[in-house]
């Protein structure tokens, strides 16, 4: 046994400087802020800012954070309390229990629909109402009463964009199928994407199982080119998917493609580049919607981060904290309302008198909030950058439009954009 | 400290343990996480597919959980008996490599079946309490039997078999001592400890998918047992709570979370070369205190 | 004979990659008789400051968003220069997390976990300064070649063979500098023992320096060089391969060299053979492949038959 030597001098200094670095940097974060005086109440979010999904979570807080500066100062007032909830059930599951000792009145989050199924059910228990920002997947709403999402679910969305490659090449006969098979979202998509080919006849002649760690696809490429498709459909996610379609051009394959909504991410411009061009993307939001919520939030994006378009989970994002704030102040309203006896009301609505703001719901007891907000909220509908929304009584979202656009990629191959094809969606019944 | 995350705690205490097992005699394996996923599958499938286990009561019943766990345990114990025979042959960065290759094939079979869920896995799995406290008695119960045998071991015959065998195994062979068995031993009961957690971290985490014991696992693992110490079963149980709660007590860096998460796990090794908790760490402080005090199960400093 | 040469064409596609990144990996456990943990960041490095050199700028996200260098370089000036940063890092590595536990005699297991937490900072770190959104080097980086090659009616994209070609002309210039060199021949008796090696007059931490330098060296170009095959696809790039990464070294020989190649090329072949319908049990096949391999011969194809490391 030798005996331990303490560690020399430049590793305690570098120890010592590691633990002071972070010190100051932390002490330089701005520390949260309250709109002054008003009484605040506390949203909780929780996204994955760390572990391979942090692509997903990075683009949502963007979202949240907009959301918040614009909605967050308004009567009632509305804090957001950002976590971490990593790539994996457990960090989430520790997030989302971290939040619920806290005063939050609903939750965003998590951004997998795999850590959904660990975490969700926890806040249901706990009777505090979930709202999905990004869970796509079958059975994420029918967790519990108090779960509910804004991201469309797949079945919705996937089968617009093989309708609209018919459309543009009614010869179609053979269809490839590629899909990540390690993703929730993909497998959930693909079964969709299969059932829809069958159903508009045409013929499935090869299904290749990916992975989203994968960037080499010669093989598959190479296998699924002797079948001769004449359009390929993939459900990805965009870094995968993205190299897939630039492989695919430059093994020679020049016939339609269409992508399901994991790949609908300005994202996938870097990585195909101009062999992203002409790609089909079904979409749950679309930046080119001419909407006068949606140019705002496009507006206020770019003042951000330049001119470029923001992705479909910051909008997914934006809208789930816009959605939370409208049923709070739909509920501030009515419960101010409740308190005054009925002349007053009549009163007061005579003289055009408004009750403080935001006074009912901080003086509601927590759990009757959470449960009366749960009940609002399933109720509205909502003008949001996704377009109108509203909910099912179990929660599902119900999306008024859905999207097919082409990817128009410019000159340099760098950027493009998301083109609208012409024929809007059929709405859905 | 938050209850669920004590819960996770003990959890990776019982992982950690699980690694430590084999290596007390000198066998790095890394198939823990392969065998907590067959745990948390056979939980899965059995408490949402058997309604007779009482999917449907209010709180699913406790004895269904004993159930799960007892045929996980006797599912993992058969598989390692089999596979141990095979595997236990090689040794060293071989052996951990071999068991990283079963744990890997194990989680693309899970993603391809159609009965595990594939990608998303299974999910809706009930739950037999009503909050965190009621899984971190389970977990501590159970924790607290799997240290009392580990302790046993230590004490007993076969317990100084393994360390003779970790020491230097021809010596310990020339002794008189069945290498084989006393390995193999150390094996199976490792995958027990794994695959009883598995079951415990299906309830907790109410979903299971091929996600749950992956290469990562393999090597978190494997960090609470060096970073804690692999000399003494304390070693694994307090590198597991540390390394486990510590991501989440750094929550309040922000983004640098990870980061320092990262220099911790470098530097600490530096600090304490033969991990956090050593035998001779005990021998100084019973040697101060004047008297023997057994260390407390629950993990906490001696 | 035409589904013959397209199956090999798929193997070797994959397998350049493997083969690429394997190169360095095997180098430091030849050396050390350790795994680097941290190999794959030292790789996602390479990849990020080939990115930057040839005049990438920083996404929308991380403390870095929008910067960009001032000047921008071709790809093949670019790329040995990436290394050598990589080879810097990788030396900084070396002295946080691997040489006090040397000086101490630890448990060589700490080495795993040290160079698992100098992993872990750097792909945080990655994070924190550029964002997690993917990168890429131009298409059009190889404009004078074509973008595929069609031979006897099987295809393959064009870099693929070019990562093949570079990964062999890197084994090639290896191979000379261990067997050829004085410090190469340093290299080998440090690696036998170090111990014995020290006392021939040998300077121990001075080869193992050096080992870590070519190493880093190595993956920093692998890494450039992947990045202009795929997407750089954000701070875990690399890590994806440490896992395949180990089965390689293992398959061809733990601290062989040449066995880091044909391991990469052997797997990537396996993953080849498997038919399409079952496509998603594809790396069960490398694994099995991999398991069968060490109950038969555990030293791997071209390993020395003993190496009792960790």
């Amino acid at each position: 046994m030798p005996p331990i030597k303490p560690p020399s001098l430049p590793f305690t200094a570098l120890a010592v400087g590691l633990v002071g670095a972070c010190g100051v940097l932390v002490g330089c974060q701005p520390a949260s802020r309250s709109p002054s005086g008003s009484p605040t109440l506390t949203l909780g979010a929780v996204v994955a800012l760390t572990g391979n999904a942090s692509l997903i979570g990075q683009d949502q807080r963007v979202g949240l954070e907009l959301a918040e500066a614009e909605f967050g100062g308004r009567a009632p007032a509305l804090t957001l309390r950002l976590e971490d909830g990593g790539s994996d059930e457990q960090t989430a599951t520790t997030a989302f229990r971290r939040l619920l000792q806290q005063p939050v009145v609903a939750l965003v989050g998590p951004s997998l629909s795999q850590q959904a199924f660990a975490v969700d059910p926890i806040a249901d228990r706990a009777g505090v109402p979930v709202l999905g920002a990004s869970n796509t997947a079958i059975g994420i709403p029918e967790i519990g009463p108090f779960v509910s999402r804004i991201s469309a679910p797949v079945s919705r969305v996937a089968p617009l964009s093989i309708q609209a490659a018919k459309r543009l090449n009614p010869k179609l006969k053979r269809v490839a199928v590629f899909f990540a098979q390690d993703d929730a979202y993909s497998t959930s998509e693909t079964k969709i994407f299969q059932k829809s080919i069958q159903g508009l006849g045409l013929k499935l002649v090869t299904v290749q199982r990916t992975s989203t760690a994968d960037i080499d696809f010669q093989k598959p490429i190479a296998d699924t080119l002797q079948t001769k498709p004449d359009l390929i459909v993939i459900s990805a996610l965009p870094n995968d998917g993205g190299n897939l379609v630039r492989q695919l051009r430059e093994m020679g394959y020049t016939g339609l493609i269409a992508a399901g909504n994991g790949m609908n991410s300005p994202n996938i411009y870097s990585v195909c580049q101009r062999y992203c061009d002409g790609l089909l993307i079904a979409q749950a939001y679309s930046p080119e919607t001419q909407t006068a919520v949606n140019r705002r939030f496009v507006q206020r994006y770019q003042q951000q981060h330049g001119d470029t378009a923001p992705p479909q989970f910051t909008a997914q994002a934006y809208a789930a904290l816009q959605v939370i704030h409208e049923a709070l102040s739909r509920l501030d309203r009515q419960e101010s309302l409740k308190r005054l006896s009925p002349n007053l009301v009549s009163k007061a609505q005579k003289l055009q008198i408004q009750p403080p703001k935001g006074q009912a719901l901080v003086s509601m007891p927590l759990p009757d909030l959470r449960r009366a907000l749960n009940t609002v909220l399933l109720q509205g509908t909502y003008d949001t950058p996704l377009g109108e929304i509203r909910f099912t009584p179990e929660g599902e979202v119900i999306q008024k439009d859905f999207y097919v656009a082409r990817v128009k990629m410019d000159a340099s191959g760098k950027t493009g954009r998301f083109a609208l094809l012409p024929n809007p969606s059929p709405t859905q019944p | 400290m938050e209850t669920g995350l004590l819960v996770q705690m003990l959890l990776g205490s019982l992982l950690g343990l699980s690694v430590y097992l084999p290596l007390r005699c000198g066998q790095l394996s890394l198939a823990t996480p392969g065998f907590y996923a067959i745990g948390g599958t056979v939980a899965a499938l059995l408490s949402t597919r058997v309604p007779a286990l009482g999917i449907s009561d209010a709180t699913y019943p406790l004895t269904s959980v004993m159930l799960e766990m007892l045929l996980a345990a006797l599912l993992t114990g058969v598989l390692a008996l089999g596979l141990g025979r095979v595997v236990l042959r090689l040794r060293g960065i071989y052996l951990a490599i071999a068991t990283i290759a079963l744990v890997e094939i194990l989680r693309v079979v899970t993603l391809n079946l159609e009965f595990t869920g594939g990608a998303l896995g299974i999910f809706g799995i009930p739950q037999p309490f009503s909050g965190p406290e009621g899984y971190a008695a389970l977990t501590f119960v159970v924790l607290a039997v799997v240290c009392w045998l580990c302790d046993r071991l230590e004490k007993t015959r076969p317990g100084r078999a393994m360390a003779a065998i970790r020491d230097d195994e021809l010596a310990a062979a020339s002794q008189g001592i069945n290498t084989a068995d006393t390995k193999l031993m150390a094996f199976v009961l490792s995958a027990l400890v794994a695959g009883v957690t598995g079951v415990v971290a299906a309830h907790f985490l109410n979903s299971w998918n091929a996600k749950l014991g992956n290469f990562d696992a393999s090597i978190t693992t494997l960090a609470f047992v060096v970073f804690g110490g692999s000399r003494t079963w304390l070693g694994p149980v307090f590198g597991g709570l540390l390394l486990t709660a510590l991501p989440e007590l750094l929550r309040p860096v922000g983004d640098l979370r990870l980061i320092v998460f990262g220099a911790v796990i470098l530097v600490g090794p530096l600090f304490f070369p033969q991990g956090l908790i050593t035998p001779e760490l005990f021998q100084t402080l019973r040697r101060r205190m004047g008297r023997s005090a057994a260390p407390s199960p629950q993990g906490g400093r001696p | 004979m035409e589904g013959l040469l397209q199956l090999l064409f798929n193997g070797l596609s994959v397998g350049a990659v493997y083969a690429l990144f394997a190169l360095g990996y095997t180098l430091v456990f030849s050396v050390l008789g350790v795994i680097n943990f941290a190999h794959g960041a030292i790789f996602t490095l390479g990849a990020y400051f080939t990115y930057f050199l040839i005049g990438g700028a920083v996404g929308a996200n991380g403390l870095m968003a929008g910067l960009q260098l001032p000047f921008s370089l071709p790809f093949w000036l670019a790329l040995p220069l990436a290394g050598l940063g990589a080879a810097a890092v990788a030396l900084v590595g070396e002295r946080i997390a691997f040489r006090p536990l040397r000086d101490r005699g630890s448990d060589p297991l700490q080495a795993l976990i040290t160079s698992l937490g100098a992993g872990v900072i750097l792909v945080n770190l990655i994070q924190l300064l550029v964002g997690a959104e993917s990168y890429s080097i131009p298409v059009g980086t190889l404009e004078a070649l074509p973008v595929a090659l069609s031979i006897a009616g099987a295809k393959v994209r064009t870099v693929q063979v070019l990562l093949l070609v570079i990964a062999g002309l890197l084994l090639v210039a290896l191979s000379i500098w261990i067997d050829g060199s004085r410090s190469g021949k340093a290299l080998q008796a440090v690696s036998e023992d170090p111990v014995t090696a020290q006392l021939l007059g040998i300077n121990s931490g001075r080869m193992i320096q050096i080992a870590f330098g070519i190493s880093g060296f190595l993956a920093g170009v692998a890494g450039g060089l992947v990045g202009l095959s795929v997407s750089i696809a954000g701070p875990y790039f690399g890590i994806g391969y440490g896992l395949k990464g180990l089965g390689v070294l293992v398959l061809g020989g733990l601290g062989s060299v040449p066995g880091a190649v044909l391991g990469g090329l052997i797997i990537g072949l396996a993953e080849a053979c498997v038919p399409s319908h079952l496509s998603g049990y594809k790396d069960a096949v490398a694994f099995g492949f991999l398991f069968l391999m060490l109950l038969i011969r555990p030293q791997g194809l071209l390993g020395r038959p003993l190496a009792e490391k960790v």
